[in-house]
């Protein structure tokens, strides 16, 4: 790689004074150029590096199966998922599921409902699923594409349940620890208070912060989760926690606390994503698809 | 100002307040009023006034006046110089501002009042404005040293013309005025001489070169010349030199004064200074000799012109003189006091010459009052015996005065120091007891001999000089010659009056006892004529020895013996002077403290000190009878302790004290020797004594002694009020004149006494100075004694350290040695150790080299192992090669032997073959040969086809190769294949998925959509269960059909329902009508036949395959069959690949097949409901149609969606067609093997 001549030369020092991701676009892109592309390479980039925007859908589609990892394909296969799109919401107007006025968050509920075989009958109503609107809200605001959008909603949250739900359960605990050793005392004042148990875990682990952290830091979360981790949540928790933990601290009502952590301020919140992410790579050492 | 001006100008005249306040008001307002007024008014007011009322206080302010004022003072002097008649308080103005020393003095000489100053002294006549102007002058010469320059010869001019007017006396003045002038024209000559020597030599020269000048300078000048030494600068400067500004810059006012008084040699002038004060001392004898010798004639001259010059100084004194010699009646008293006026003037005399010694001048003593009093002097008390005698006892004493060349010492000393080397010849006889008698009568005949000779020769003299003295002056007198020379001691006593109060008081006292005294001797004189004849000159002598004797010590204990003698002579003569002096012993008393003046000035005689006191204070009674204790009284030593000897002490280190007592003593016993001799000789010839020329000041000074002399007498003898009445007498002139001239005589001494005042204060200036420089040097000294102290320590210091540093050099020597001895040791170990390492080291090489050598052995013996090693491997080789030979050759022996043996036996075999050959005969041979030939065709034929089968092999062998590499290649390429195949499998797998997930997806949908009909349907059937039949009866049976079917439709549908959960999709869907068709669409759809033609073939085949769905396989072979055409073509187009595809794909679908063989059974099972479906074509159309009829709102939609679509369309118009897609899927399978097949056997 070295001697690579189209490679940067500066390469080595822009680590160093911290530009990280310059080299890694590149890097990125030579394995975008592979033609079956190598899933678990690509899985480890995201893991270790954060992807660059211009090719995180891309990434992500291929990461959760939406495109084949033969690039020659990927046209038909597109056309494929773009004809069942279209076939699914066009059976839905049909079935008045759904009309022009339907909300694309729903419209996609729907779907997914349909291709899970849960769709409701007319007649019944269902509470709506909360926590795949929230993801499919997040989502709109990454993708453009609705089908796009759609196929990533869909995508994630099987790969997700498939591949942590039986793991989420345990996600709190091992917050819990993580807290013992980073800030024993907020841990302690959180149980004396008896918040931690009120503590919004579905927020954090089932939405995956979708609607907690706006978007731009929320994607660098998902390429995470996306790329095998879901470790990631805790230290992002952890690390929400560990930012506000003075004002957590003054508060003495679990409600408040819950209701603060809810609706964190959406400044910092790139630093905060950033800190987790250091904090789950030291702690999770090198993140090889560690859960 | 302008207002004020007036007032002060006013308050002037109270300046003569006689409230001191007022005028210390009066003065502080003019003074301020001076300084802050710049204008002149106030000056010229004052300076008015002062002309006008001569007042003190005025003078005092203009002589202090500041700088800004002092151009108009000095500018207003000058106008005022310009009047005649206020020319001479102008000049003493003049005089009191120069002596105050203004900081502005040197401003002077530009101003033109220093002008009309010499103008007025060249060419006023009035004496009492030219004494006072050269006066003047005098004192600013020093001050304005630099002015010279462009006046000198104004001060010369002035100088010869002062000078002449002695001589010539063109204002014809009185002769008093002209002792004055003479006075002040000796000092100018003095300071030109001392400042400008060459210039004013050379002036002298040529002026005094003139003829007419000639008498002058013979009269003057020389003797004037006579009292200076050769001036330095005469040797060493030049006349440029000396008016350099540049030369006077170094020197203060005093130094200038002081240097002048250097180069004179008259002691009233002459300083006493820096070694030139023991010089006249020791030089002015001698000189005084040399003069004597040299100038013995030219001294009567001098004498001659010493009594016209001072004739006109006695003239005075002679003046009043007359009278007493025409008034011969004398009282007793007035004889006594007239007696005693010299004693006393004499012991003045003495004292002053005492303090004039010292160089001291008493500031309390005026000669104003002294002058004020010397009214007409009155000798004529006196009787003249008693005259004479005195004047006979005085006269040696002034002519040793005058002739000793007037110098204090010289003149008296002699004369009184003759007896004093006798003295001290005799002191051991004198110190003697009782030996004072006999001492003393030798002297005494000898003294009283002596000094009665030349007193009678002065005396002689005295009258001839006097009577030239008559001739030259208009009047003359015996007596009142003494008189007057008496009057002449006085003056100089006066003049130079040391006036100690202490002294004076002594004085007082002494003169009291010594009236007494002589109130007694008067008597015994009278009786005794002759003998105070002896007497008096001796006790003047005495007396002015005693005077002498502040400078000399013989005579100062001559001067004792001088006292002891005269007391025995007073005993003698008068017996009731013992008793006096024993009674009351005021006499002795006053001889003591006399002496005891005498001896302070002498403390280095102490050792006597006291004896002297012992004697003399104590017992004063024993004096007389005792003459032992006289031997002791002589010795001078001071009884009383010495105040100012004591303060030199303390102010100087001892040992300055002691080198100046030294040195005068030395210097004055070297005097007093000479004195000595020169008294003797002048004894001898005494006329010569009397020669000697007198200095001017002297002149004056005797002026100013006989003037106050007779004003003595004149008081003692008459009454107050008849003073005026005897101006008459005297001078017989007219009073006023007298009075005038007595004034202007008055103003003439004060200016005098001014100017010696302030060459006193210059001189004071100096001492000041010179004991700085005293103290300064002593400090020094003690410095320097410190320091050779030090010195000396450091010297020992140094000697010790000396001594260490040797002991340290010594050791350091030492351990030097010891190091070089152990560095020469060391050196040598080194040298052995070296050459032992130089050994080692050519050892070293030798071994090395030899070392080399047999590395180079080895080599070649290596070299020579490998040439031999090569030897054994190649005889090894050739043995084996031999061994192999020998085995050859072995078995070729073997063979060798084998044929022999062969040979043998075909040779037997021949002999046997030819014994029978012979013994057939020859047709056998024929037989034979014959047969040897075919033998021989055979074989070649069989070589031939050898060969031929050789080549073939060969070819064979290489087709074989040519093979093996193709087939590895194949196997390559089938390698690549595979992973390519792989690859493509995986694609098209994750397409499949792709397509799978929308399968089911699209199943969902239809699923949804069949739920959604079965609802709809139901619908339908509630709302319509009556209106069935009306409406079609096919419909209708179609409906009934269905009906009990629908039940297990909707089983089926239900089971469909269910089916996702169901794992094996692909088994139920044969089961259920609607959902059998999609199995085969994907495949339809995935395939990528043509779509004509498999609808076509669909349409074609559905028939039979309705017909016997069971027997689809013979069947379908034969569209295979015809197929191939298709098929064929596709490998073609795709190659190697496509075949590999198909291979995959057979793969595939072989074991596709194998799960869709149940299928067709499944279908041959369901063959009889199929069947039921089938046999009913026309209404199932219908029925399809309705359904057909009943998607149209979606089929819009859908068409555009892509290739499915129109398949969809087919599937639901051919629900029942849908089926044979299951047995197609075979044949199209059987179609990939036969193509495999038909593929492998093409290749």
């Amino acid at each position: 790689m070295a001697d690579d001549p189209q490679r940067n030369f500066r390469s080595a020092y822009y680590e160093k004074v911290g530009f990280r991701g310059v080299e890694e676009k590149k890097s990125l892109e030579i394995l975008l150029k592979d033609n079956p592309l190598d899933l678990e390479k690509l899985s480890t980039f995201s893991q270790r590096f954060p992807l660059p925007s211009m090719y995180r859908i891309h990434v992500w589609k291929v990461l959760l199966g939406i495109l084949p990892p033969h690039s020659d394909s990927h046209s038909l296969v597109g056309g494929y998922r773009k004809e069942q799109y279209q076939d699914i919401v066009e059976a839905l107007e049909v079935m008045r599921y759904i009309n022009s006025s339907t909300p694309s968050t729903h419209i996609y509920l729907r779907m997914f409902q349909l291709e899970s075989q849960v769709l409701p009958r007319c007649s019944e109503t269902l509470p709506p699923n909360e926590d795949f609107l929230a993801i499919s809200r997040a989502m709109e605001e990454i993708v453009d594409d609705s089908i796009d959008c759609y196929w990533l909603i869909k995508c994630f949250i099987n790969q997700f349940h498939i591949k942590f739900g039986d793991s989420l359960p345990h996600l709190p605990k091992s917050l819990e620890h993580y807290l013992s050793q980073e800030e024993p005392r907020l841990l302690n004042h959180l149980r004396s208070i008896g918040a931690l148990p009120q503590l919004p875990y579905s927020l954090w682990f089932k939405r995956c912060f979708a609607g907690c952290l706006p978007e731009s830091s929320l994607q660098r979360v998902w390429d995470k989760v996306i790329s095998g981790s879901c470790k990631i949540l805790v230290f992002v928790a952890l690390e929400i926690l560990l930012s506000y933990k003075i004002i957590l601290t003054g508060n003495t009502r679990p409600e408040g606390v819950v209701k603060f952590l809810c609706n964190i301020p959406q400044e910092n919140t790139d630093a905060i994503v950033t800190k987790a992410i250091d904090l789950w790579q030291k702690y999770c050492g090198n993140p090889n698809h560690a859960v | 100002m302008a207002r004020e001006q007036p007032n002060v100008g006013d308050l002037l005249p109270l300046l003569e307040t006689s409230d001191l306040q007022q005028l210390e008001e009066i003065r502080s307002l003019i003074n301020d009023q001076l300084s802050t007024e710049r204008g002149s008014m106030l000056l010229n007011a004052l300076v008015d006034y002062f002309l006008e009322t001569n007042s003190a206080q005025a003078l005092h302010i203009l002589s202090s006046v500041r700088e800004p004022h002092d151009k108009h003072l000095l500018d207003k002097m000058n106008d005022c110089m310009a009047k005649p008649a206020c020319r001479l308080p102008t000049l003493m103005l003049l005089g009191h501002v120069v002596r105050k020393q203004p900081s502005w003095i040197h401003k002077m000489a530009r101003y033109p009042l220093l002008l009309s100053l010499l103008k007025c002294l060249k060419t006023d006549t009035d004496v009492v404005v030219l004494v006072t102007g050269v006066l003047v002058l005098i004192t600013l010469l020093p001050m304005i040293p630099q002015a010279g320059k462009q006046h000198l010869w104004e001060y010369f001019d002035i100088f010869g013309r002062l000078a002449s007017w002695n001589l010539k006396n063109p204002g014809h003045v009185s002769e008093v005025y002209l002792i004055h002038l003479h006075a002040s024209v000796y000092s100018l000559f003095h300071r030109l001489y001392g400042m400008y020597p060459c210039n004013f030599v050379s002036y002298l020269r040529s002026h005094y070169s003139m003829k007419e000048n000639m008498e002058t300078f013979e009269e003057v000048v020389k003797p004037m010349l006579e009292h200076v030494r050769i001036h330095p600068e005469l040797v060493t400067g030049t006349k440029d030199h000396e008016l350099d500004p540049t030369r006077w810059k170094k020197y203060e006012i005093h130094d200038i004064v002081i240097e002048c008084a250097k180069v004179s040699l008259d002691p009233k002038e002459a300083s006493c200074e820096e070694g030139y004060a023991t010089m006249p001392e020791n030089f002015y004898p001698q000189a005084h000799l040399r003069a004597q010798d040299s100038t013995s004639s030219p001294y009567t001259d001098l004498h001659s012109s010493y009594g016209s010059s001072s004739s006109t100084p006695f003239s005075t004194p002679r003046q009043p003189l007359p009278p007493p010699l025409s008034l011969p009646p004398l009282s007793g008293t007035q004889s006594s006091s007239s007696y005693r006026s010299p004693q006393t003037s004499r012991r003045q005399n003495s004292n002053s010459e005492l303090n004039s010694s010292c160089g001291g001048k008493d500031p309390l003593w005026s000669p104003s009052s002294l002058c004020g009093m010397a009214t007409p002097p009155s000798s004529r008390g006196m009787s003249p015996n008693l005259e004479l005698s005195h004047s006979a006892s005085h006269l040696p004493s002034r002519f040793h005065c005058t002739s000793g060349g007037k110098g204090t010492p010289a003149s008296s000393t002699p004369a009184t120091s003759s007896p004093p080397p006798t003295l001290s010849d005799d002191f051991p006889v004198i110190s003697l007891p009782a030996n004072t008698v006999q001492s003393s009568p030798p002297r005494k005949d000898r003294r009283p001999g002596e000094t009665s000779k030349p007193g009678l020769v002065r005396q002689e003299h005295v009258r001839e000089m006097e009577k030239s003295g008559e001739g030259a002056a208009n009047r003359d007198a015996g007596s009142a010659a003494n008189v007057t020379m008496t009057l002449t001691e006085l003056s100089v006593f006066v003049t130079k009056q040391e006036l100690d109060l202490q002294l004076r008081t002594e004085k007082e006292r002494e003169e009291a006892a010594i009236t007494e005294e002589l109130m007694k001797l008067t008597e015994d004189k009278q009786e005794l004529p002759g003998l105070r004849g002896y007497d008096s000159p001796f006790f003047h002598t005495t007396e002015t020895l005693t005077g002498r004797q502040t400078q000399n010590p013989t005579s100062s204990t001559n001067a004792h013996p001088g006292g002891p003698i005269r007391e025995p002579r007073y005993a003698a003569s008068t017996p009731d002077r013992a008793e006096n002096a024993s009674g009351g012993g005021a006499g002795d008393r006053a001889a003591a403290s006399d002496r005891s003046a005498v001896d302070r000035s002498w403390s280095f005689q102490s050792g006597f000190t006291p004896i002297d006191h012992h004697l003399l204070r104590s017992p004063s009674a024993p004096d007389d009878d005792s003459s032992k204790f006289e031997m002791f009284s002589p010795s001078p030593c001071g009884k009383a302790p010495v105040p100012y000897e004591s303060l030199f002490a303390l102010a100087l280190p001892r040992a300055a004290s002691l080198f100046v007592g030294q040195k005068t003593s030395e210097a004055v016993h070297k005097a007093a020797m000479e004195r000595l001799l020169q008294r003797e000789e002048g004894l001898e010839d005494g006329e010569e004594e009397g020669v000697v020329s007198a200095s001017p000041l002297e002149v004056l000074d005797r002026l100013v002694q006989q003037g106050s002399d007779a004003h003595d007498k004149v008081l003692k003898r008459l009454p107050l009020p008849s003073k005026s009445a005897d101006w008459t007498h005297f001078g017989g002139s007219a009073p006023l004149d007298e009075l005038h001239t007595l004034r202007s005589q008055l103003l003439l001494l004060h200016n005098q006494l001014l100017y010696e005042r302030y060459k006193r204060e210059q001189h004071a200036v100096r001492n000041r100075r010179l004991l700085r420089r005293i103290i300064n040097a002593t400090a020094l000294e003690e410095q320097n004694n410190a320091m050779k102290d030090q010195l000396n320590l450091q010297s020992v210091d140094i000697v010790s350290l000396r001594d260490s540093l040797q002991v340290e050099q010594q050791r350091y020597r030492q351990l030097w040695d010891d190091r070089e001895t152990v560095v020469t040791r060391l050196h040598s170990q080194i040298r052995q150790l070296q050459q032992s390492r130089d050994d080692y080291y050519t050892k070293n090489q030798e071994l090395q080299s030899k070392l080399q050598e047999c590395q180079k052995r080895m080599d070649d013996l290596e070299a020579e192992l490998q040439t031999a090693n090569n030897k054994v491997g190649h005889t090894g080789h050739l043995l084996n090669q031999m061994t192999v030979k020998l085995s050859n050759s072995e078995s070729s022996q073997q063979q060798m032997s084998f044929l022999n043996k062969q040979l043998l036996l075909l040779g037997e075999a021949h002999k046997l073959s030819m014994q029978d050959a012979q013994q057939p005969g020859m047709s056998n041979t024929k037989e034979t040969e014959m047969l040897r030939m075919s033998h021989m065709k055979e074989v070649d034929s069989l070589r031939q086809s050898l060969l031929a089968q050789g080549q073939k092999l060969e070819a064979a062998q290489q087709r074989a190769a040519e093979l093996e590499t193709l087939l590895s290649k194949k196997e390559h390429l089938i390698a690549e294949q595979k992973k390519f195949l792989e690859d493509v499998k995986c694609q098209a797998k994750a397409e499949l998925q792709a397509s799978d997930c929308r399968f089911q997806a699209q199943r969902r949908i239809t699923q949804l959509l069949q739920t959604e009909l079965l609802q709809l349907y139901s619908q339908v059937e509630m709302e319509a269960p009556a209106a069935a039949g009306s409406s079609s009866p096919p419909g209708g049976r179609a409906e009934t059909r269905t009906h009990p079917d629908c039940s297990g439709v909707a089983a089926g549908g239900l089971h469909a329902v269910k089916q996702p959960n169901s794992p094996s999709p692909r088994d139920s869907p044969r089961g259920t009508n609607g959902s059998t068709l999609s199995p085969g669409q994907p495949k339809a759809s995935g395939s990528s036949l043509p779509l004509g033609s498999s609808m076509n073939g669909a349409q074609d085949l559905t028939p039979p395959l309705l017909m016997e769905p069971s027997a689809p396989c013979p069947h379908a072979a034969l569209p295979a069959a015809d197929a191939p055409l298709t098929v064929g073509s596709y490998p073609s187009a795709k190659s190697f690949l496509g075949m590999k595809a198909r291979e995959l794909f057979r793969n595939k679908s072989e074991s596709q097949c194998d799960d869709e063989q149940p299928p067709p059974r499944l279908a041959g099972l369901a063959h009889g409901l199929k069947t039921e479906l089938c046999v009913e074509p026309g209404p199932a159309g219908p029925a399809a149609a309705t359904v057909h009829a009943k998607e149209p709102p979606p089929e819009p939609r859908l068409r555009p969606l892509g290739q499915g679509s129109p398949h969809r369309k087919a599937g639901p118009g051919q629900v029942g067609v849908r089926g044979p897609s299951g047995p197609r899927c075979p044949r199209q399978q059987l179609k990939i093997m036969d193509y495999n097949e038909t593929h492998h056997e093409h290749s």
